[in-house]
C-alpha cells in the first residue's frame, strides 16, 4: 500500500543578521506520510533554499538541538511528523524567549549560564571522597526512583520556551535550572542544597514560578520539571526552617574488602 | 529576608484565610441556607452583639493581618516581573510593606472601634 501523501506549505520565519530583515517565506513540498518537521527543513535546504538555517544532529529526540515553535508550540522538530499536525500550513519559527542567532536557531547562552548557575553536579562535603574514591556510594532503588524522572532532561530549552514567567522575568531560573537543581538535591549522593539555596531562595529563584504548568506540556521527554520546582519549593522551605537535613549516601567497601556470605556458592573456575 | 520565607508566609495566611474567610463567609453570605436571613446577621444590634466576642474581634484582625499579607505578596510578585532592578525591587518590598501596615492599621481601628462601641453598650 503506498503512503499516503499531501501537499503542505510551509511558513518558515526567516532572520540573517546584518540584512535587518525579519519574516516568513512560504515554501510548498508533497510530504508522504512519516516525514518529520526536520526531513521537511531538509528537503527545502536541499531544493528550495539553501541559505536556511536551524539546529539538529541526531535526528531522534536524544540531543535536543532541534527544538523551535511548530504551529506556535515548542516541539523537537524531529519528533514531530508533518501530516500529524493535521495542518495544510505549518508555521515554523524559533524558540520563544531567547535571542535569535539566524533564522530557526535561536541562542541558548542563557540556557546554558542558568544551568550552570545551579551547580548541576554531586556536591558532598566529603570533597576526598569525591576526589579520591575509597568505594561506591550507595543508593536504592527507591532513592534513585526519586529523582530518576528528572535526569531525563536533554538540555533542549523547550520549557522556557514555554514558561510565561521567563517571558516577563528574563531573569527567572526557569523550569530547566530548577528541576535539575532539584534532580541532584534529591539525590542521597548530593549533599549541596544548602550552596545551591544561594541561588535558588532569591526573588528570581524557585519562588517566581506561578505554576503555570507549560514547561510540563512542553517536554518531549516527559520530566515534568513543574512537578520538580514544587518538589524543590517544599525542600527550600524545610531547609529554611532548619529541618529535613537528609543523611548522606554512605560509602560501599571495596570489592576486595568485602567478604562473600558463606551461603553463596564459590565461583567456578575461570576457563579463558 | 529570604524568599522562601515571604512565600511560606504567604502559604501560611492562605491556610488562615481559608478558615477564617470560611467563617466570615458563613455568617455574613451565607447564613440564609441554613434559616438565618441576612437582615438579622447584618443589622446593627447584631453586629455589635458579635463584636462583643472577642472570637470575632480577634478573627477579624487575623483575616485582615492575612489578606494584606497574601494580597500585597502577590502583588509584589506581579510588580518584580517587570524589569525594576534590584534597588527597585526593594523599594517595591518597601512601599507595600508600608501600604500594608497602613492598610492594617485602618482597618485594625475600625475593628477595635467596633468592639468599643459594642462593649461601651450602645
Amino acid at each position: 500500500m503506498e503512503a499516503r501523501r499531501e501537499t503542505v506549505t510551509f511558513r518558515v520565519f526567516r532572520y540573517i543578521p546584518g540584512d535587518g530583515e525579519k519574516g516568513f517565506r512560504s515554501y510548498t513540498l508533497e510530504v508522504p506520510e512519516g516525514t518529520t518537521v526536520l526531513e521537511a527543513l531538509h528537503i527545502i535546504k536541499e531544493q528550495h533554499d539553501p541559505t536556511l538555517a536551524w539546529r539538529s544532529s541526531c535526528r531522534m529526540g536524544v540531543c535536543g538541538s532541534c527544538g523551535m515553535l511548530i504551529n506556535g508550540e515548542p516541539r523537537l522538530a524531529c519528533q514531530t511528523q508533518v501530516l500529524h499536525l493535521g495542518s495544510k500550513v505549518v508555521e515554523l519559527r524559533p524558540m520563544a524567549n531567547y535571542p535569535v542567532t539566524r533564522d530557526l536557531v535561536p541562542d541558548l547562552s542563557s540556557l546554558f549560564s542558568k544551568h550552570a548557575a545551579i551547580s548541576p553536579h554531586i556536591l558532598r562535603p566529603d570533597q576526598r571522597e569525591v576526589d579520591s574514591p575509597t568505594g561506591e556510594f550507595i543508593q536504592s532503588p527507591a532513592e534513585l526512583e526519586s529523582y530518576l524522572q528528572f535526569s531525563y532532561c536533554i538540555k533542549c530549552g523547550l520549557c522556557l520556551a514555554a514558561c510565561p514567567t521567563v517571558a516577563t522575568d528574563p531573569d527567572f531560573l526557569g523550569p530547566q535550572a530548577l528541576a535539575q537543581a532539584y534532580r541532584y538535591s534529591a539525590d542521597t549522593r548530593d549533599g549541596g542544597l544548602d550552596s545551591r539555596r544561594g541561588v535558588l531562595d532569591r526573588f528570581h529563584g524557585v519562588f517566581q514560578c506561578h505554576m503555570a504548568g507549560a514547561c510540563s506540556a512542553a517536554c518531549p521527554k516527559g520530566v515534568d520539571p513543574a512537578f520538580a520546582i514544587q518538589l524543590l519549593k517544599r525542600e527550600v522551605v524545610l531547609r529554611g526552617l532548619g529541618k529535613r537535613r537528609r543523611r548522606l549516601a554512605r560509602v560501599s567497601p571495596l570489592p576486595s574488602e568485602h567478604v562473600p556470605s558463606e551461603k553463596i556458592p564459590a565461583a567456578p573456575p575461570r576457563t579463558a | 529576608m529570604r524568599e522562601s520565607r515571604f512565600w511560606a508566609l504567604s502559604m501560611l495566611a492562605a491556610v488562615v484565610m481559608l478558615v477564617v474567610l470560611t467563617a466570615h463567609m458563613a455568617v455574613m453570605h451565607l447564613s440564609p441556607l441554613v434559616g438565618v436571613s441576612l437582615e438579622t446577621t447584618r443589622s446593627f444590634a447584631a453586629v455589635l452583639d458579635r463584636a462583643r466576642s472577642g472570637v470575632q474581634t480577634w478573627g477579624y484582625y487575623l483575616l485582615l493581618a492575612a489578606a494584606l499579607y497574601h494580597g500585597l505578596y502577590g502583588l509584589r510578585g506581579v510588580i518584580l516581573e517587570l524589569p525594576v532592578g534590584r534597588a527597585g525591587a526593594r523599594a517595591v518590598t518597601v512601599i507595600l510593606a508600608l501600604v500594608g501596615l497602613i492598610a492594617f492599621g485602618y482597618g485594625a481601628y475600625v475593628v477595635a472601634e467596633t468592639a468599643r462601641l459594642a462593649a461601651s453598650g450602645i
